[in-house]
């Protein structure tokens, strides 16, 4: 069983959040584990069986409670200045991509697809993240962590929308709206990120996002102060673990996350749902 | 109304001038005005579209300080040559009425009004007005910012005395116009807490509402009315009025409420561009997503895209931008690379942790209050050779050489703030060591007693200890705003001219030497502020002191760093630099975009 948590742009919070659903599930007792199809990253963290993958996953991973291994980010771009960009294949340099040498996608998606394969053989159940906004117009063809995925695999997507810089129902409908359309019934849900205030107001438009779209909303979530890791280099949440032990921090961090979600009503049942469990 | 009749005879008899550079005043109203009637031959006109009448001390007086129909150069030679054919000698001439009447027919029309929205809060709404209000009169037109409804607590004060966001000073200034006023941004909302606002109306306070009240009390209320109004007066005297919008327009749930974007392009007639900032990704979907939850008949307004802020080649979107122009039928008419220029903005995210200009030869700190107002004041300090650090806890002010004390839209609930964390006490620890500087609220903290015994700053009536730097006293007895624009020049150092505006609650009785002294009409210059050089500590209420060269001069002359003289190079005139800027991003967006397909969007063209 799997999901995909898209965002409707980078530092909507779907590594954090997809963390906090992996931490909930872990608690609920599944065997939940990770997963990134690609991650353009230079925050990279080292496994145990020698690879190297993003440290969202790791992570995430840590909030499954389970070791980070390569399969959980089979991709890692590693932007390496002027147009170059470093491809990491399952944990290993495999090549530099350049504009006369561009990457085989095909072959590509193909690696992340037997990835994806072993990870849902191996767990109960696989929370996937998405990869900046799916619906980039000019990149959409060559997409592999958010459309390529749920083409490849026909996995259900949940779309977290950031509020904190406004127009947030316009990118959550404007997502599904591009979301190709033999895809879009896999658009199963919404989560509203990041919200300071009572959250009633947003009723009507949420109602309405609902009914154009037929996704769920699963909640709002808080603005959170809590700290978290970061991986984008445009996060805005300035998250960064300190202190002496950052993993019980991550995981408290996390638990009070769930607790605030749980507390404002968020509908961790539809999601176990929509995930394929019950 | 002699010397009005003489001057115009004067005018008469000399022609067509154009516009008059050597006059002490040039540009009084805008650049490339045209200065051939400076007075104007139809005072009083009596024709409401330029003007109203005034209740003054000896009777009704006509004002029309805010027309500019007769300083447009084609109005001046039409004018001039009407005069000329029909023999009008004299001012009186009862024929003037007729050359009045007919120029009018011939150029007065009403103004065209264009909107920017955003998809988002930082889309880049308030630089996109800027270029193209640049843009427009760069082409000749005469073109007027406007806001209906900003939040924001950086505000500037106009000729006339009245408090308007910031950045609409800003978009003026790229229109050419030389006084901004209150028309421009009608309705200021300044965050007080956590969900209290102060509302200004027309630059002025207007009564404090929550978020609650101002929609549902406000805005249906009053709210309409003013925007009407306003945009109205600004139609009536510019050719286009640039239009900025707040937000996100889509914002459905507040959709019926919102004065600031789709309903305030219906009440000015505008067509409107949607901006969407590349930068976070997810551009196209917040474009669409915008335009398609925007009801039918606002959403036939949108007669244009502009996405913003892209790093990199831009010619990569064109793929997504021609499918986006398919999907809506609304054209993308313009791709704009981040422009890297050096504008105030509102982002306060640039107030964080350490940033460096050059080499940055000494380390300023400056005291990141919870409620800072007017942090934009800072800007031209931060053109300078220095490191400047943002204070929010009492460790941040190790190794800092000097220190500014800010504005803050609440002086006791900050300086309280300040006193709990230990801020204060670090603060007082450097005292007379490095040199320090209070600006407004800042300032007040940096006197021997902040009285509030009638509860007006804090709500809270009691009288409290402030710093002791200085030996005045602070009182906040009233409800009532110090609201001033100010020309002047330091009192101390190399005696250079300042500008500056004073906002604030409260009054201070000053019995210190002071730091600048202010213009006065026909009378003595007014001293301001409070300076002790040999303590090292300075302290004004004016706003924008360190636009000018001289106070940064003077300031920076205070501070050693290992012990030596940081030997810094100043930066010109803020001014100066503002414009350069301005210039730099209307280029990038001229380079950009389709001028032409703005132009006809703007429905300017003739």
């Amino acid at each position: 069983m799997s999901i995909l948590i898209l965002g409707t742009s980078s530092g909507a919070g779907k590594t954090t959040v997809c963390a906090m659903l992996c931490r909930y599930l872990k608690r609920k007792g599944y065997d939940v584990a990770p997963f990134k199809g690609s991650n353009l990253s230079l925050n990279s963290i080292a496994t145990r069986d020698g690879g190297e993958i993003g440290i969202g996953q790791s992570f995430q991973a840590l909030a499954c409670g389970i070791d980070p291994e390569t399969d959980m980010n089979p991709v890692l771009l590693k932007p390496s200045g002027h147009g170059v960009m470093q491809l990491v294949l399952n944990g290993k340099p495999f090549m530099d991509i350049t504009k006369d040498d561009p990457m085989d996608r095909e072959m590509v998606m193909g690696e992340v697809k037997k990835a994806y394969d072993r990870m849902t053989d191996k767990h109960e159940a696989l929370l996937c993240e998405g990869s900046g906004s799916p619906v980039e117009l000019n990149l959409m063809k060559t997409d592999i962590a958010n459309v390529g995925l749920m083409r490849a695999t026909g996995i259900p997507a949940i779309l977290v929308g950031d509020i904190e810089r406004g127009g947030v129902f316009a990118a959550i409908y404007g997502t599904w709206r591009l979301i190709p359309e033999e895809l879009r019934p896999q658009m199963k849900g919404f989560i509203i990120n990041r919200f300071r205030g009572d959250a009633s107001i947003l009723k009507p438009a949420i109602e309405k996002i609902e009914s154009l779209t037929g996704m769920k909303c699963l909640g709002v979530l808080r603005y959170e102060y809590l700290r978290f890791p970061e991986e984008d280099s445009l996060s805005s949440s300035g998250g960064k673990l300190e202190g002496n032990d950052i993993h019980s921090a991550f995981l408290s961090n996390l638990d009070e996350m769930i607790g605030h979600a749980t507390e404002d009503g968020f509908d961790f049942r539809s999601f176990v749902k929509m995930t394929g469990l019950h | 109304m002699d010397i009005i009749r003489k001057k115009v005879n004067e005018e008469i008899e000399r022609g067509w001038i154009g516009s008059n550079r050597e006059c002490p005043y040039h540009p009084c109203h805008f650049v490339n005005q045209d200065c051939s009637l400076c007075y104007c031959p139809f005072y009083p006109c009596n024709d409401e579209t330029f003007g109203w009448t005034l209740q003054g001390r000896h009777g009704p007086v006509w004002n029309c300080s805010d027309c500019l129909f007769v300083h447009r150069t084609d109005v001046c030679k039409f004018v001039l040559s009407e005069i000329d054919r029909i023999g009008i000698k004299d001012a009186k001439d009862p024929r003037m009425k007729d050359v009045f009447a007919s120029a009018k027919e011939k150029f007065w029309k009403k103004g065209k009004a264009l909107m920017v929205v955003g998809a988002t809060s930082d889309a880049g709404k308030s630089i996109t007005v800027a270029a193209i209000c640049r843009i427009l009169h760069n082409r000749g037109y005469l073109v007027a910012p406007f806001k209906s409804q900003n939040m924001s607590l950086n505000s500037k004060v106009t000729r006339h005395g009245a408090e308007i966001a910031m950045i609409q000073v800003l978009q003026a200034k790229a229109a050419g116009i030389t006084n901004p006023d209150a028309h421009m941004n009608p309705i200021l909302l300044k965050p007080k807490g956590d969900t209290v606002s102060q509302v200004m109306v027309c630059g002025k306070p207007f009564a404090d509402y929550d978020v609650e009240g101002y929609y549902n009390e406000f805005v249906p209320g009053p709210g309409i009315g003013i925007v009407k109004e306003h945009v109205d007066f600004l139609k009536n005297r510019y050719d286009c009025v640039v239009m900025e919008g707040a937000g996100s327009p889509a914002e459905i749930n507040i959709y019926d409420k919102d004065i600031a974007n789709m309903r305030a392009a219906n009440i000015a007639d505008a067509n409107v561009i949607l901006v969407v900032n590349v930068e976070w990704g997810g551009s196209f979907a917040y474009a669409i997503g915008t335009i398609e939850l925007i009801p039918e008949d606002d959403r036939k307004r949108i007669k244009g895209i502009i996405l913003n802020n892209v790093r990199g080649d831009t010619s990569k979107l064109r793929s997504g931008a021609d499918e986006l122009e398919r999907l809506t039928g609304i054209p993308v008419i313009g791709i704009i690379p981040h422009a890297d220029v050096v504008l105030p903005s509102e982002d306060s995210e640039a107030l964080r942790g350490i940033r460096t200009k050059g080499e940055g030869k000494c380390l300023i700190g400056v005291i990141k209050f919870p409620r800072m107002a007017n942090f934009t004041d800072l800007d031209p300090l931060f053109l300078e050779d220095v490191s400047t650090v943002f204070v929010e806890k009492p460790e941040d002010l190790e190794g800092v050489d000097a220190i500014v004390m800010p504005g803050t839209k609440n002086t006791i609930a900050d300086y309280f703030w300040m006193r709990k964390n230990g801020i204060a006490d670090a603060i007082r620890k450097l005292w007379k060591r490095i040199p320090i500087v209070g600006i407004c609220g800042g300032y007040q903290m940096m006197g021997k007693t902040l009285d509030d015994s009638n509860g007006i700053e804090a709500g809270k009536k009691a009288v409290y200890e402030g710093l002791g730097f200085f030996d005045n006293i602070t009182r906040f007895s009233e409800y009532s705003k110090q609201i001033i624009l100010n020309e002047g020049r330091l009192a101390v150092g190399d005696k250079g001219e300042i500008t500056g505006y004073e906002l604030h609650m409260g009054i201070s009785e000053v019995n210190e030497s002071p730091l600048v002294l202010i213009d006065r009409f026909h009378m003595d210059p007014l001293q301001e502020g409070s300076v002790r050089e040999d303590e090292l500590t300075f302290g004004t209420y004016q706003h924008g002191i360190f636009d000018k060269p001289a106070f940064r001069k003077y300031f920076l002359s205070f501070i050693k760093h290992d012990g030596r003289p940081i030997d810094a190079v100043v930066t010109p005139d803020y001014e100066e630099t503002l414009e350069e800027n301005l210039k730099k991003l209307a280029k990038v967006f001229e380079d950009n975009m389709d001028v032409d397909k703005l132009i006809d969007i703007a429905g300017v063209r003739e």
